[in-house]
């Protein structure tokens, strides 16, 4: 069973990999832009020019999903990395202060997991500068969307310290006289089993996260392609009755979460 | 382990049963000879003076009584409940005569004293009814009635278009303001639920008659749905459940028209603008070098030539768009400026006058005369998809001049915030709606002084000649008593736009329209309500 | 006596949360960019009249301070405040739509429950995981709410309460899954199969009591992934409830509306996750 699961998440994680290889040589094609517009083939079919037709502004689709899947997938492993370091700075000092500082750090998860994160990305949409650069809006979006999400992780992580600061071998250490600098180099390896889940689960829910932005407009900024973006021309019945390739991003996007958990799951 | 029948039954069983619980649809009925069609969102209000949104305006429409009608088909005013209305020479005195054995919804009879209450009702200060802005110093405005059928008006100054004015006064029944509930218009309003319909019923004593003399309305009731989602809509309107869209977005015209060709309509461009402009106020918080840009006229006759128009018209309104150069539109005939001089396409007129203004090309990238490269940002709202793909279009454009373009979509409170608070952007791209093919009525829009002067906003006094120039032209047009006069000043006013290019008009987006086979009587309009303007003529199919 | 400590503890925690969550939304929509904005002012013919009702507005709730007194000072009466958008009282407003939003999630969660409880126990008796019962739930998981329901309403079947039954049971039984594989491995269960005992004895003897404790957990699960899916659902279907306020709530800075809305879901989820608290998840603590 155990083999066959690993068998498995090789498996996904080749396809993963081979995805991205694909998607970059098509971004290192000549002549290929992301934001050139054909404006004489609007929601063209396949074609030998554009092999997944084009877009409603004439922009080569084939080329603009593989830039939107490197794209979430950086912004999001980026984002991913930030929220599982903060959430294992904070969920393990937590554990290991007094106990009414742990809760307390609790509280605030809480409080955090319950505020209209929409006005936040709002207020941090409209601070940004008219002229940043659509990837400079996207790194802000991914880390904005981060700064949320560490909450979620933390009380994973807390619950898991606590765990371990209760363990015989922990309580042994202590009555030793181990210092807390010192117990943190023993602490560290052994959070990293939960540690590691937490950054892989977290790459799909951040795509989704910037996916759903996108869909309502607080997205990455024209003309970087997003999955957001793309899903958007999904909602119009007109769109899709002229061209089935409209269904590729979702399809895409759907596979890649699935590889995804695929790597990212336990057994 | 496998699980035995019995227990397989069960599960499927409880599946069934999840799925019929999940089954469930509901649907409002419709009640026999009654209207149906979507209004989009909650009306503000039902009291006809303080009606300020464009959904208590339609309830308005559709329920009010009034003195003169302003004929969207004509685009001429009309006696409605006045049988006959005279302006004196000077414009200063109106004599209405009303039309004899009018009477109210509930049976109560209409006299002078009725229109007298309500027309003074909206000049009072309390009740803030924004109509009264029309009258210039409402407060001066005095109303007689010498008797039951006639009305005089008093106004301390001649107000151009006067007429059109009492198409938005409703007349009630005096001391007894009923918030829509008892009127003397077309229909009454019967029943309202949030977020869900208003229901309109026919008014049995309206005293218009066809010409066969049959009672008017024909629609026994009107259900004005609120759904904010134009999939639903269409879907609805496929359905027959609508009998037809009052606006319809450009990309369903294309979906309806293969589904049901007879059902679209689309009559040209419309009053609408749509345009980009950029920030011209010296107060805004952008560096000096950018404000230069954009008060350099070169500059903005640059870009405006730089933008291909019929792209936009044909890529962000699937082709139900023309291409605009003025604010006044082909369709407002009585109005536009045949013999226009404008900057047309040219890309290389483009760059050539961008050279002679000190811009010179770095590579790909333009420059201005400090080295500084030439980048700016188009503001714009989120939520529509054909302002948005013409930004986008415009970026490409741009990258001919060698000028980087960011599309920045904001939601409209921030854009308005950013637009006129604080005048924080550097180009905007929204439209202007125009109910009114008078260009009086975009007197606010064209005034130096005035707060919706929006590239620079409440001037204390014009701050070039050309500005100055279009305050004198627009004061005389709002002043001038014959007809020939106002048109020369409004034509040299167009001429001036154009020339200056304060605002880069793009297109005039088409009137698009659906309606049902069934409904009878429909003559569309441009302006709105284009499908409804004839409401008491209109009537489905085998009622009667 | 300590099981009432406890509950004391636990209950002046909710509330501890519920009101730092107003006063961060107090600040968070206060401090967002158009709270004292119109789109009529965009208008020429309206523009004046928006003006003034803005400028009156922000001499009366400038400050925060002055925002957060006016709303607590109201509710500590019973009045909820009145609308921005509507102008009319925010209780008259919410009592309606919470009637729809509670049939809603009603109706989806008990359909997920019998959906995940019976896909679990089929995909659980098997001998090793199996990828066709896994590959659903994933699946479903992986679609963006939002998209799932505009292709739902797009192609015309289905409707709110199919697309959030989908969501729920989707991540219940994953959760279920995992139980009752856990479940079936027991050793006295091992031994009650090897005696003979059917299968169904099993379910309802064995099974079901033992994952009973858990249904708290899963009510939370099931309640909070339905309350993070409402909004997009009632926005794309168009159904009159609680999600389609907040949204529009949130577009048109409507801090009072925003406000109740915030405080329900808050108090909803603090309070279901009460119990599950109690009886599972803090065994480290």
């Amino acid at each position: 069973m155990i083999a066959q699961s690993t068998a498995f998440k090789r498996t996904a994680l080749a396809l993963l990999c081979g995805l991205v290889v694909i998607a970059l040589a098509m971004l290192t094609l000549p002549g290929k832009s992301y934001s050139a517009q054909d404006r004489d083939q609007l929601l063209a079919g396949a074609s030998s020019q554009h092999p997944a037709g084009t877009d409603a502004l004439g922009r080569d689709r084939m080329i603009r999903v593989a830039s939107a899947f490197l794209l979430s997938l950086a912004g999001a492993m980026l984002a991913a990395a930030a929220t599982t370091l903060a959430a294992a700075a904070v969920g393990t000092l937590s554990a290991f202060s007094p106990a009414t500082l742990g809760r307390f750090a609790m509280l605030i998860c809480d409080v955090f997991l319950a505020l209209p994160w929409l006005f936040l990305l709002m207020m941090v949409r409209s601070a940004l500068p008219l002229t940043t650069s659509p990837a400079h809006s996207a790194a802000v979006t991914f880390l904005v969307l981060a700064a949320l999400g560490w909450p979620a992780c933390a009380r994973a992580v807390y619950r898991g310290a606590r765990q371990l600061r209760n363990a015989e071998w922990m309580l042994q250490a202590r009555a030793t006289g181990l210092r807390s600098t010192q117990m943190l180099r023993h602490i560290l390896p052994n959070l990293m089993p939960l540690l590691l889940p937490q950054f892989l689960i977290s790459i799909p829910a951040f795509i989704i996260a910037e996916a759903n932005l996108g869909a309502l407009g607080l997205g990455i900024g024209e003309p970087l392609p997003s999955w957001g973006g793309m899903l958007l021309e999904l909602d119009n019945s007109a769109l899709l009755m002229r061209t089935a390739w409209v269904y590729l991003p979702i399809g895409l996007l759907i596979l890649i979460l699935l590889l995804l958990e695929a790597v990212a799951a336990e057994v | 382990m496998h699980l035995s029948r019995r227990t397989r039954k069960f599960a499927a069983a409880a599946l069934i049963a999840a799925c019929a619980a999940v089954c469930a649809t509901q649907n409002a009925p419709r009640l026999p000879g009654e209207l149906a069609w979507n209004l989009g969102t909650d009306p503000k209000t039902f009291d006809p003076a303080k009606v300020d949104d464009q959904a208590s305006e339609l309830v308005r429409y559709l329920t009010a009584g009034v003195l003169l009608r302003f004929n969207r088909s004509t685009q001429k005013v009309e006696p409605q409940l006045a049988e006959s209305w005279t302006p004196s020479p000077d414009g200063r005195t109106l004599t209405f005569r009303l039309r004899a054995g009018l009477q109210f919804s509930d049976g109560s009879s209409l006299t002078a004293k009725d229109a007298a209450w309500s027309i003074r009702r909206v000049l009072l200060k309390d009740t803030t009814a924004p109509v009264a802005e029309e009258f210039l110093s409402a407060e001066g405005v005095t109303v007689d009635t010498p008797d039951d059928r006639t009305v005089i008006v008093h106004l301390p100054q001649r107000v151009i278009g006067i007429g059109k004015v009492f198409d938005e006064i409703a007349i009630e029944p005096a001391s007894r303001p009923s918030e829509g509930r008892v009127t003397s218009g077309p229909f009454v309003v019967a029943d309202y639920r949030r977020s869900q319909y208003v229901r309109l019923r026919r008014n049995p004593h309206y005293a218009a008659r066809d010409s066969n003399g049959a009672a008017l309305p024909y629609a026994s009731a009107i259900r004005l749905d609120i759904l904010d989602n134009h999939e639903q809509e269409i879907r609805l309107f496929e359905r027959g459940e609508y009998d037809l869209i009052d606006s319809l977005p450009p990309d369903y015209f294309g979906l309806l028209k293969q589904k049901a060709p007879n059902a679209v309509r689309d009559l040209g461009p419309s009053l609408n603008t749509e345009q980009m402009w950029f920030n011209q106020s010296p107060a805004a918080p952008l560096p000096a070098w950018e404000k230069s840009w954009f008060q350099n006229q070169a500059f903005r006759v640059a870009v405006s030539r730089a933008i291909h128009r019929a792209d936009l018209a044909r890529i962000a309104y699937d082709g139900h768009a023309t291409p605009a150069y003025s604010f006044i539109s082909p369709a407002n005939t009585a109005w536009y400026n045949h013999a226009l001089t404008v900057p047309h396409e040219d890309v290389a007129a483009a760059k050539s006058s961008l050279a002679g203004a000190g811009f010179r090309m770095n590579g790909s990238q333009l420059v201005d005369s400090t080295g500084r490269a030439v980048t700016f940002s188009i503001l714009t709202n989120q939520g529509n998809a054909a302002r948005f793909k013409m930004a986008t279009l415009i970026q490409e454009d741009m990258k001919a001049l060698g000028i980087q373009v960011t599309v920045v979509a904001l939601d409209f409170p921030a854009l308005i915030e950013r637009l006129m608070h604080r005048q924080d952007y550097e180009a905007c791209l929204l439209g202007l709606e125009n109910v009114d093919p008078d260009p009086n009525a975009m007197l606010n829009v064209w005034l130096s002084s005035s707060e919706n002067h929006q590239w620079h906003p409440s001037e204390k006094t014009p701050a070039t000649p050309w500005e100055a120039e279009i305050d004198r032209c627009m004061n005389r047009q709002a002043s001038a008593l014959k007809d020939a006069d106002r048109k020369q000043a409004v034509d040299r006013v167009q001429q001036i736009v154009a020339d200056q290019q304060p605002f880069i008009y793009l297109v005039y987006p088409n009137a698009l329209y659906a309606v049902s086979p069934r409904l009878q009587g429909v003559q569309p309009a441009v302006l709105s309500p284009g499908l409804a303007w004839n409401v008491e003529h209109l009537r489905l199919e085998g009622t009667r | 006596m300590k099981a009432a400590a406890r509950l004391l503890r636990r209950l002046a925690r909710a509330f501890v949360v519920v009101a730092l969550v107003v006063i961060g939304t107090t600040f968070l929509v206060r401090s967002a960019p158009g709270y004292l904005s119109d789109a009529r002012e965009m208008d020429a013919r309206y523009g004046n009249a928006a003006r003034a009702e803005l400028s009156a507005e922000a001499a009366k709730s400038g400050s925060l301070k002055q925002l957060l007194q006016t709303e607590i000072t109201g509710w500590t009466h019973g009045d909820l405040g009145i609308s921005r958008q509507y102008e009319v009282p925010v209780a008259e407003l919410i009592a309606p739509r919470l009637a729809v939003t509670g049939s809603l999630l009603l109706r989806s969660i008990v359909a997920a429950w019998l959906l995940a409880l019976c896909a679990a126990l089929v995909s659980s008796a098997g001998r090793r995981p199996s990828l066709l019962w896994q590959s659903p739930s994933t699946l479903l998981l992986a679609v963006p709410t939002a998209a799932m329901a505009t292709l739902c309403m797009v192609s015309d079947h289905g409707g709110p309460v199919l697309v959030m039954t989908l969501l729920v049971a989707a991540r219940d039984f994953k959760f279920l899954d995992r139980m009752l594989q856990k479940a079936w491995r027991e050793p006295h269960l091992l031994q009650a199969r090897a005696q003979g005992l059917s299968t169904p004895q099993l379910v309802l003897a064995h099974i079901l009591p033992s994952i009973a404790s858990q249904m708290l957990a899963l009510a939370t699960l099931s309640i909070v992934t339905a309350l993070s899916a409402l909004v997009p659902i009632e926005v794309i279907f168009s159904v009159p409830g609680l999600g389609q306020l907040a949204w529009s709530a949130a577009m048109n800075r409507d801090l009072p509306v925003l406000l109740a809305i915030t405080m329900i879901m808050a108090v909803a989820v603090t309070l279901a996750g009460m119990p599950a608290d109690r009886t599972g998840e803090w065994q480290g603590a």
